[in-house]
């Protein structure tokens, strides 16, 4: 018997895109530290989407199953370029734009700081902590995305923050003194 | 107290916007997408022969291509003597008579020599007859 898959329209690709692009973007770019890493990332799982449409079928949570694929493509990135021990130098040594650009000189320290701590985080822990406080994510939804249970990823969270408290903690007190 | 700490620091990180995503990736990455849609047309015939010759021939093309100019160069030497022979026999003149009766005799004379001669001894079969062991010793002795 012959299987006809459906193609996807151009508009249905588009609506992705507008809808996930820019949160992908982020968790990708958190994870890898790379502009062109981070774009063909974003490229190869919108070409697999085009190509594979199926995937998407019966999918509840296209925010949750996005961010998974995402999450593996980024693993089988690392593992193909053997860049691990590359990126985790970066993270060490260079304050990468993970957040937006300010005017405000604290603001703009704060922001440099976190990003640089946030890059010291072990993989996975970067991973949950991006999710829950940038992706707006439940424990739940991480352990889905993540395949992970809800404790590992509550548990991830807990380690994560409590590393980046205590790397930004001088700068933190300073800003909550001056306001 | 701490659990208060913890909110206060989560909505400050919270409130930290990320970078956004370059504008410009929007219509290459939609294109590539796209276009990885796509079916890939099918090959012509011609196309997909060309392919395959050149995968085969591609190492050495010169030494292929005078290879294949040496055989053409045979066959058309071998096929324009093949033509030629049936029409210099045809063009030759009719022998003379007697050269015909000379061509006769010649004939005759190796049919005689070929044709077995009948009254040839080494031909026959020899008419055996067994004879008593004692008869034969005789024969020996004497």
């Amino acid at each position: 018997m012959r299987v006809i898959i459906k193609m996807p329209s151009s508009q249905e690709i588009e609506r992705l895109y507008d809808a996930h692009a820019a949160a992908l973007f982020a968790f990708l770019f958190n994870l890898t530290r790379a502009e062109a890493d981070s774009r063909d990332l974003l490229q190869e799982i919108f070409v697999k989407l085009a190509r594979e449409p199926q995937l998407l079928a019966g999918v509840r949570e296209e925010r949750a199953f996005l961010i998974r694929l995402a999450h593996n493509t980024t693993i089988d990135l690392i593992r193909r370029r053997c860049t691990r021990e590359r990126t985790k130098e970066n993270f060490a040594s260079e304050v990468l734009s993970l957040f937006a650009s300010t005017s405000d000189p604290d603001e703009k320290v704060f922001r440099e700081e976190l990003s640089a701590a946030l890059g010291e985080l072990p993989e996975e822990q970067r991973a949950v902590v991006h999710l829950k406080l940038w992706g707006g994510l439940t424990f739940e939804e991480i352990a889905v995305a993540l395949d992970i249970t809800p404790n590992t990823a509550s548990s991830r969270y807990r380690y994560g923050l409590d590393k980046l408290r205590g790397r930004l903690r001088p700068r933190y007190e300073e800003m909550k003194k001056a306001e | 107290m701490m659990n208060d700490e913890t909110e206060k620091f989560e909505q400050r990180l919270t409130r930290q916007p990320l970078r956004p995503i370059p504008r410009e990736w929007r219509a290459e990455v939609l294109a590539a997408a796209l276009s990885a849609a796509r079916p890939a047309p099918r090959a012509s015939l011609l196309e997909t022969l060309n392919q395959q010759l050149a995968t085969l021939f591609w190492p050495h093309p010169k030494a292929w291509a005078c290879l294949a100019s040496v055989w053409v160069f045979i066959l058309t030497v071998n096929l324009s003597m093949h033509d030629s022979s049936p029409r210099r026999a045809e063009k030759s003149e009719p022998p003379s008579p007697e050269m015909m009766v000379e061509l006769r005799k010649q004939q005759l004379l190796l049919a005689e020599l070929i044709s077995p001669r009948e009254s040839h001894d080494a031909d026959r079969p020899r008419n055996f007859t067994p004879r008593p062991r004692g008869e034969r010793v005789e024969i020996l002795t004497t």
